[in-house]
């Protein structure tokens, strides 16, 4: 039977993927005030909201080329 | 073809400075730990759920769960991955004009639409072949080593179909100067090849089978012959579709 114990040597590495690349997502939110499109509280929901996928579409769609303000 | 060194060096910046390659490599090391996971877990969870007085017996999980796991993640959310990553290959270059500079300082088209096939391909590779090894490795970690029959070609068939997507990315992306091209372009052609599909007889010679389809090679119910040709297929128009960007690209107008 699967224990939470066995199955930790998989969820601990995917779970640090995932909260890493909202975290890369989500600082470069806040660090930057214009996107390509949509708006912060947007873009804020879909990274927390849509794991893995979430920050992608943020970092292609809707980081925008400008430096940090 | 020092101009195309550089210009892959160039694209491979670019990617990274997007975050396009650590976001391919994040997503595919993602997927790769995912399908064995899934393969242990799903028992538990039906096992878990009320079905209404249905007592569903699953069998214990085996290495194969994993590998079954592992086509349909990569047919699905693999292909979802590549398409939104490098929807902006061809068309955003339009969109900023940024090759307008570089093309009339003498770099060639064809040397532009190679190079970003390359690295795009090569980011492709790097991410299907870390999606492979993370989920083998957890494979024999759970289940202990097996050999894996016909290994080439079913490893090798949904990495090409990937490439077939970059491509039909590229076209769509010069041919209709824009992301929404490029998206329609790879999408359409997933549309009407999974429609060819409806027909029994053309899944031999159907590029879309080699998505997914190659599992049944681990599980025993075909035979590498059954998608030799749709590879060879599906490599013919890899090149075709490269070589039409490149015809394209010549007449456009930037």
């Amino acid at each position: 039977m699967n224990s939470l114990m066995d199955l930790l040597p998989v969820i601990i590495p995917l779970a640090i993927i995932q909260v890493g690349l909202m975290v890369a997502a989500l600082i470069h939110i806040l660090t930057h005030s214009s996107y390509k499109m949509g708006n912060r509280i947007l873009w804020i929901v879909v990274v927390i909201v849509v794991n893995t996928i979430g920050p992608i579409l943020y970092f292609v769609l809707g980081r925008s080329d400008e430096e940090r303000s | 073809m020092r101009t195309y060194l550089a210009f892959c060096k160039k694209e491979f910046q670019e990617n990274w400075r997007t975050y396009r390659l650590l976001s391919m490599i994040a997503v595919f090391v993602a997927l790769g730990i995912m399908n064995p996971l899934t393969a242990k877990l799903i028992p538990t969870l039906l096992n878990g759920m009320d079905m209404g007085g249905v007592i569903l017996e699953m069998p214990d999980p085996v290495a194969l769960d994993s590998w079954a796991q592992y086509f349909s993640n990569i047919s699905q959310l693999g292909m979802l991955a590549l398409i939104i990553v490098f929807c902006g290959l061809t068309a955003n270059e339009f969109a900023k004009g940024t090759l307008i500079n570089v093309l009339t300082k003498g770099l060639t088209r064809h040397t532009v639409i190679l190079a970003k096939f390359t690295v795009a391909s090569l980011i492709w590779t790097l991410s299907y072949l870390i999606a492979f090894g993370v989920t083998w490795a957890y494979t024999i970690y759970f289940w202990g080593y097996e050999t894996l029959p016909h290994i080439v070609v079913t490893f090798i068939s949904p990495w090409v179909f990937g490439l077939l997507m970059i491509g039909c990315l590229m076209l769509g992306g010069i041919a209709m100067s824009g992301i929404y091209g490029a998206l329609l372009a790879a999408g359409g052609v997933v549309i009407v090849l999974n429609l060819l599909n409806l027909s029994p007889a053309v899944h031999r010679y159907n590029p879309v089978t080699l998505a997914g389809g190659t599992y049944g090679l681990l599980a025993g119910t075909s035979t590498p012959g059954d998608f030799i040709p749709a590879l060879w297929i599906c490599a013919g128009a890899t090149v075709a579709i490269v070589v039409g960007c490149v015809l394209t690209f010549d007449r456009k107008q930037l």
